[in-house]
């Protein structure tokens, strides 16, 4: 391409008035360096991009080009060291004055800001010993040629590799990292750090397993409206939207929908979207929109036929992490280090009542039906992961009194429900129960919370129809991300997260 | 300054206007009608029976400390003495094998006092070397008592054979939780060791399938003498470190050994069987030194597998 490196090397000078004498010096190699010009899609040439990751000691010795970021770079005299990213993959590139680089064209190269796209032409060589830092460590990039692509304007608002650091306790080397709002309103850049491309490509796995394993086993996926006439549970938390000259909400839970599909006989249905909650709290783990997996089903006789194809469901999720995500795990890891995720196959159930004298023997004060309070949550599970040994439970049949108003009774006590929530490393990631089917058992529950029967009509009337009974469940998506990955703030597991504090970018 | 009309709080007579006395008061005697000149003699001279309950009480307490501090001072003498005559008899007072009827109650005694919750019995064993004693000691509970039995796979495991999920055979008809006395959760799991862990809280993990086996053995609540008890406990760790994984040498020792005393008695513990034929048995299957066991071992064998706990472990193997 030496037409585009000739006009390249004409806006370098722009660039760089220091640059003008090299014109008039013997530039041996002007032709293998510079600017090229923007990509308008003129040209196809028949160039083969090779993958960062794919080179390896097998390709010793070919030449190759390649596309990638400048991480960083580092001048020594004749020579310059290049770090060469694509997404979390990485290799050392040397450009040094010799047969095919000029003096000019190691100052270049240089001096490209950090994050530019180049496009670099290169001989594999095998390197004598290992490259730390790189994540192909056993070869380099002899560079022939290199264009600038896309350049990077020169100041960074944050550093890629203090967004990576390990925060390390009690600041030993004081060295910098990147706070959260930081990388939040830097966004982008701060995707492009291995540890988030790692996130999100288990996060994009937790969704691809979980469509995989519920087709898998005959459910079908649904698409619920997000904008509704009128809230699900009676009216809190709700998002309000101007829908023409009247209002409408944003859908808190696609159940309804979910149920009513029930009602329509789809049998097994599940959904994957956005949920809204208008909740003002600034926790590590709420957010005012997030992915809800969603899973609805009939069943014959008992509930539990659903807790245990749902908990399955999450089994072969975790399992499929394992098996395909195992170089992701790793990456988040090192950035955030934490235990493996263990899991018992079939996934253990426990009762509330036991939850509850469990908790009592560890010294905790509660009643017989009191909700779990979040550090109660915690300690459970630490008690469950100390017996059992699993970061993945159940916990079944809590107090009907905590529970919403379709949440069906216990046919024994009815103090209880078949409700049932789901728990990863101590923290609730899914919410369900078995739901009233019968209009007259839901009218007078609805009854006894006390919620206003008009707005709910429409709720209970789907069910005059004949309804099968049915049971089901909300996962959220960043949730399971969160605590699969043992990290700390679901803020890190979505990747353009809302709450009460930020609407962007 | 605007103020409001409220009812009266008071009767004229003084007695308070709530019609529903809260729930978490209690009545207490009016204060006043004690210093009306009609009342009761002084409370100086009448001694309140609650009070002198409350003391008989406490002296009840100081004794039994009093009888406590010296039966411990006896015990620490006796320790310190090196070669205090130590009573054996004193000891050897319990029944051979008393009858034990053991039931939910007894179970408590045992384990200890719990808040309601199933009491479960977690053991982790490795797939690749299943602790069939323990498989026979939970055919054997399940005869006393009603028991929640579980098969779970750990993570850390990639495959179980499908024999091993289904160790426990069919479950009967699946009952409320609360209603087992006893639930036993078996994990396979990558541990070196077989591993036990029951209450968390209070209880120290056990290790090693024979010290599995004893506390499991332990909830029949039957009752030995000394002798006999230290026989049995013997069996089970001969069985364990030189059976199961001792030499040649030492295995063909432990199976002379066990033919004298097989000859003396039909089970190893005497009378009856115990622990120690559960574990000797299954180490001698797992070793598969069966064949060419001494007859009298031999005719045990089959004696312990007319048991339908031990032929049902048989399957496993194959």
């Amino acid at each position: 391409m030496p037409s585009a490196a000739g006009r390249g090397q004409g806006q370098d000078q722009d660039h760089r008035p220091d640059s003008k004498e090299s014109a008039a010096a013997d530039d041996y190699a002007k032709e293998r360096y510079g600017v090229s010009s923007m990509i308008q899609s003129q040209e196809k040439p028949d160039r083969v991009l090779i993958r960062i990751k794919d080179l390896t000691v097998e390709k010793a010795d070919e030449v190759v080009w390649v596309r990638g970021r400048i991480h960083t770079s580092r001048a020594k005299g004749k020579q310059c060291f290049l770090v060469l990213r694509q997404q979390q993959f990485n290799i050392q590139a040397l450009v040094a004055v010799g047969q095919h680089a000029s003096k000019q064209m190691v100052k270049f190269a240089a001096n490209i800001n950090k994050e530019s796209i180049v496009d670099v032409e290169g001989v594999v060589r095998k390197a004598y010993q290992k490259i730390g830092g790189c994540t192909q460590q056993d070869v380099e990039l002899h560079v022939q040629r290199i264009y600038v692509i896309s350049l990077a304007e020169p100041r960074l608002p944050l550093q890629l590799d203090d967004a990576v650091r390990p925060e390390v306790e009690g600041e030993e080397d004081g060295r910098a990292t990147v706070n959260q709002d930081t990388r939040l309103d830097n966004r982008v850049i701060d995707l492009r750090t291995s540890t988030s491309q790692a996130i999100f490509c288990l996060q994009s796995g937790i969704c691809q397993l979980f469509r995989e394993t519920l087709i898998r086993k005959g459910f079908v996926e649904i698409q619920t409206p997000k904008i509704i006439s009128a809230a699900s549970e009676g009216g809190a938390n709700v998002f309000t939207v101007s829908y023409f000259k009247s209002s409408a909400y944003l859908a808190q839970s696609p159940q309804l929908y979910k149920q009513m599909c029930i009602c329509a006989d789809f049998e097994k249905v599940f959904c994957v979207g956005p949920v809204f909650r208008a909740e003002d709290s600034n926790t590590h783990r709420h957010l005012t929109e997030f992915v809800g997996l969603d899973i609805e089903m009939a069943f014959n006789y008992h509930y539990h036929e659903v807790v245990d194809e749902i908990a399955d469901t999450l089994v072969q999720i975790f399992k499929g992490l394992q098996e395909r995500f195992q170089t992701e795990i790793q990456t988040v890891s090192k950035q955030f280090p934490c235990e493996p995720f263990k899991f018992l196959e079939p996934t253990l159930r426990l009762e509330y009542c036991e939850a509850v004298a469990m908790l009592r023997e560890a010294g905790v004060e509660m009643g017989d039906e009191e909700d779990l309070s979040t550090p109660n949550e915690k300690l459970l599970g630490r008690l469950v992961k100390e017996k059992y040994d699993t970061d993945f439970y159940i916990l079944d049949k809590y107090p009907l009194a905590v529970r919403p108003f379709y949440t069906m009774p216990d046919p024994v006590n009815p103090k209880n429900s078949n409700s049932y929530d789901m728990f990863m490393r101590g923290e609730e990631i899914l919410s369900g129960a078995q739901r009233i089917h019968d209009p007259q058992l839901l009218t007078e529950r609805a009854q006894h919370h006390g919620i206003d029967l008009e707005k709910i009509k429409a709720y209970i009337d789907s069910f005059r129809f004949g309804a099968p009974p049915h049971a089901g469940g909300g996962i959220g998506l960043e949730r399971v991300t969160m605590l699969y990955l043992g990290l700390h703030n679901v803020r890190q597991t979505s990747m353009f997260p809302r709450d009460p504090k930020r609407l962007t970018p | 300054m605007p103020m409001y009309t409220v009812r009266p709080f008071h009767r004229a007579a003084g007695a308070v206007l709530a019609e529903h006395w809260p729930a978490c008061m209690y009545r207490v005697p009016s204060l006043h009608r004690r210093l009306s000149p009609d009342a009761s003699p002084t409370p100086q001279e009448e001694v309140d029976p609650v009070l002198q309950a409350l003391e008989s009480r406490q002296e009840e307490i100081l004794k039994r400390l009093y009888e406590l501090k010296s039966a411990v001072d006896g015990l620490s003498k006796m320790i310190q003495t090196p070669d205090a005559d130590f009573d054996v008899t004193n000891i050897i007072q319990t029944d051979e094998c008393s009858p034990s009827t053991t039931s939910g109650a007894d179970l408590d005694l045992m384990l200890g006092k719990d808040y309601g919750a199933l009491k479960d019995i977690v053991i982790n064993a490795n797939p690749s070397l299943p602790p069939l004693s323990l498989l026979v000691l939970h055919s054997l509970l399940c005869e006393r008592y009603k028991i929640l039995s579980a098969v779970h796979t750990h993570s850390s495991v990639k495959s179980v054979p499908e024999n091993l999920l289904k160790c426990f055979g069919e479950q009967p008809k699946k009952q409320p939780r609360h209603e087992y006395q006893l639930g036993f959760t078996l994990i396979w799991k990558d541990v070196p060791k077989p591993q036990m862990k029951f209450s968390v809280q209070t209880m120290c993990p056990i290790e090693g399938e024979g010290n599995i086996a004893r506390f499991l053995f332990s909830l029949f609540g039957h009752k030995y003498s000394a002798v006999t008890s230290t026989l049995i406990d013997s069996w089970v760790d001969t069985a364990i470190f030189q059976l199961k994984e001792g030499s040649s040498k030492e295995k063909g020792a432990v199976l002379r050994s066990m033919n004298a005393a097989l000859g003396k008695a039909s089970w190893l513990g005497g009378s009856e069987l115990t622990v120690a034929d559960v574990v000797a048995w299954c180490a001698l299957q797992q070793t598969g030194g069966a064949g060419a066991a001494p007859d009298n071992v031999q005719k045990w064998m089959k004696s312990c597998e007319n048991l339908a706990p031990f032929s049902s472990v048989m399957k496993l193997l194959k």
